[in-house]
């Protein structure tokens, strides 16, 4: 199991596109992926589970990957979050 | 159906305008009342269906959303498509779905209850959130429990869509079905989501003469039943709650259409003959057998252009020989012995034909595998749609018009094919018509430079002016950064056509038009000038077409013509008929002219 966190550094946050983007990359590996902001965990492979968390700029959240494909799924979300910030940027 | 907080300002969409007219009234929106949803309590047994049945609708919502990104990705760009892939992870949330499932095993209950209650659970926390980003997902959701439910349900239910007076219908596409119980005298217009100028809706209203919209996006999430909505089927722009001074506006536009409607009825009864007695051909292009009625009711003088390609792209199968000889009967039936119609064989390819012809990816299919050069390597299909078509040679006057003629090799081949098939056909014992006239289209450069030798092999021409216009400047008019250079007025384009014209007389051949040019008002004395017989007409213009015809004459077309032929560039040609536009035809300036050159 790996976890790790992040800020949310995108200004409108994850909102409707990125959460999108989040959950179909997330959905693309077979370990279960959680995230979780303030004590509130989610799957990352639901977009009503990422929409609830109403995770804004600058907000504070970590992921949870656990199963076989774990590294390359943590380092995809990576990717995604902060070094692409959700292509918004 | 719940309320939202839905912001009553003026919201404006555009969407593909396919029937003119302009309506204000109040909105109706089909299918909405489904949403009333009962409470049943469920037999142990019935619970593992119920939950087939969730699955299906569904499988059933997905299939329609896909559609209807493709649609909005076509129509509008993948920007405004993007929305329905939010809308697809919605339907298959796993965390959603599985919430369903679960309530609907522990709480035994019907499926469309339990989905509405997990729904509007997920709504109401969103609803509390600080982030107008993240509120307005609760319209999306509401439109994905929207499409579920009425899945679920079934369409047993559609039977209560009464029309509570004049209202304008809305839909996600309307089927005929869905349109059966509407008083059509209280039908005020359509506007859909999906759709295009040949789905139900778009044909309903044009012989209704109402105006219709197809395209809108997600216009069923942004309005609800009685709602005030005005539709403009000339611009293609639907506006949800109008204030009242754009209510004022369109009340003044609506006033001015009437009358300009209203004008042009009056010529209905009459032919299209110059003032100085020139009679000119005026037939209409249809798709279906629906649109022969309206056509023939405006004075059309027969069909000028039947596409058969409809029949060939909404199956999987290709159409049997009875089918489309059912469909062309129809046609040929209900247009009579008076007047011709003219049944172009099947002008497919592209990307539009691969499942039935085998067509592999081209790299540049405008140029590829398409029209009348698939015949040859598919010559069952072709014998069957030819079968099909002289059986109904006896039913009226039937003329065959052949599509993407490039050579006179291909007219060969392709008169051959027809007089083998007469022959095989009378062999058996069928009825045919003596005479059936065989044409081409003049479309590609290279018939319009041979006008003359094509002209010789057949007994008409008739000039297709989309595909001309696009040969000719070598501009596809579906890309964005040269559609600025299709210009049907540009001397390269008007010349080909005045050659063509005069190539085919000199051959003894009548020469007619039924590419979009010849339904533009603008293009009319030019065209008349030129010398052509026919024009065929997208059934909409055909009055306004034949009112133009009925003032002018034909002498003072041939010198406009002329003189509209010694100028250098498609602005200077435009902009001369644009002013003896205004000037003889001030009262006839309303149509497509609005938009097309901001008058």
């Amino acid at each position: 199991m790996i976890k790790k966190t992040y800020i949310i550094k995108n200004k409108l946050g994850i909102h409707a596109r990125p959460a999108g983007q989040l959950v179909k990359l997330a959905s693309r590996f077979k370990s279960s992926i959680y995230i979780c902001k303030n004590g509130n965990e989610v799957n990352a492979k639901s977009i009503m589970g990422v929409l609830m968390l109403e995770a804004g700029f600058g907000s504070e959240v970590t992921v949870r990957v656990d199963g076989e494909d774990e590294f390359t799924a943590i380092d995809a979300i990576t990717d995604l979050i902060d070094n692409r910030k959700f292509d918004e940027e | 159906m719940p309320k939202h907080d839905v912001n009553k300002k003026e919201i404006r969409m555009r969407g593909v305008p396919v029937s003119a007219g302009v309506a204000i009234g109040k909105a109706f929106v089909l299918g909405c009342n489904l949403l009333k949803v009962e409470s049943c309590a469920l037999q142990e047994q019935e619970v593992e269906r119920e939950i087939t049945r969730l699955h299906a609708a569904i499988e059933k919502a997905k299939q329609e959303l896909a559609l209807l990104r493709d649609q909005t990705e076509e129509l509008l760009g993948e920007r405004d498509a993007a929305i329905f892939e939010i809308h697809q992870l919605m339907l298959e949330d796993t965390e959603l779905v599985g919430e369903v499932v679960r309530r609907i095993r522990s709480e035994k209950k019907n499926a469309d209850r339990v989905y509405l209650d997990v729904v509007t659970e997920y709504e109401q926390s969103l609803t509390k959130s600080k982030s107008e980003l993240f509120r307005s997902r609760v319209t999306d959701l509401h439109d994905i429990a929207r499409r579920v439910i009425r899945h679920i349900q079934g369409d047993t239910d559609k039977k209560s869509d009464h029309l509570p007076g004049p209202s304008v219908v809305i839909g996600t596409d309307l089927t005929p079905s869905d349109t059966i119980n509407l008083k059509q005298t209280d039908v005020l217009g359509f506007a859909t989501e999906l759709g295009s100028r040949t789905s139900h809706a778009a044909i309903m209203a044009r012989s209704l003469k109402v105006p219709s919209i197809v395209g809108l996006g997600d216009l069923c999430r942004l309005i609800s039943t009685g709602d005030q909505v005005i539709l403009d089927g000339n611009a293609g722009t639907i506006i949800i709650h109008p204030d009242e001074a754009t209510v004022a506006d369109y009340r003044k536009l609506l006033k001015a259409y009437r009358a300009y409607v209203q004008k042009l009825e009056k010529c209905k009864k009459y032919p299209a003959r110059t003032r100085d007695g020139k009679n000119i051909e005026l037939a209409a292009n249809v798709e279906f057998s629906e649109e022969v009625k309206p056509a023939l009711q405006d004075g059309a003088n027969g069909i000028g252009l039947y596409r058969t390609e409809y029949l060939y792209l909404t199956r999987l199968e290709l159409p049997s020989e009875a089918e489309q000889f059912t469909e062309y009967k129809r046609i040929v039936r209900s247009v009579g012995g008076q007047h011709p119609v003219i049944i172009r064989t099947f002008d497919l390819g592209g990307d539009k034909a691969q499942k039935h012809f085998h067509i592999h990816q081209e790299a540049n299919p405008f140029l590829g595998f398409r029209g009348v050069r698939l015949y040859s390597g598919n010559e069952s299909i072709f014998t069957t749609q030819l079968r099909a078509i002289l059986r109904t040679s006896v039913y009226g006057k039937l003329r065959i018009l052949l599509p993407m003629i490039a050579s006179v090799s291909e007219i060969r081949y392709c008169k051959e094919m027809i007089e083998k098939t007469r022959v095989q056909l009378s062999d058996e014992g069928v009825e045919l018509a003596d005479e059936i006239p065989v044409g081409a289209m003049i479309e590609v450069p290279s018939a319009a430079i041979s006008a003359d030798l094509i002209a010789q092999e057949c007994d008409f021409l008739s000039i297709g002016t989309n595909d001309l216009i696009q040969y000719t400047l070598a501009v596809d008019r579906g890309n964005k950064y040269v559609a600025n250079l299709y210009r049907a007025y540009n001397p390269a384009v008007l010349r080909l056509i005045r050659d063509s014209i005069r190539q085919g007389h000199e051959q003894g051949v009548w020469v007619g038009m039924c590419g979009e040019m010849a339904s533009d008002p603008l293009a009319t004395m030019v065209l008349v000038g030129m010398g052509l017989d026919e024009l065929s007409v997208s059934p909409v213009s055909l009055l306004v077409i034949k009112e133009i015809i009925r003032r002018i004459e034909y002498a003072e077309c041939e010198n406009l013509a002329d003189r509209v032929l010694g100028y250098a560039t498609a602005d200077e040609v435009e902009k001369y008929l644009l002013s003896v536009f205004k000037n003889k035809f001030k009262d006839l300036i309303f149509s497509e002219l609005h938009n097309q050159y901001n008058i």
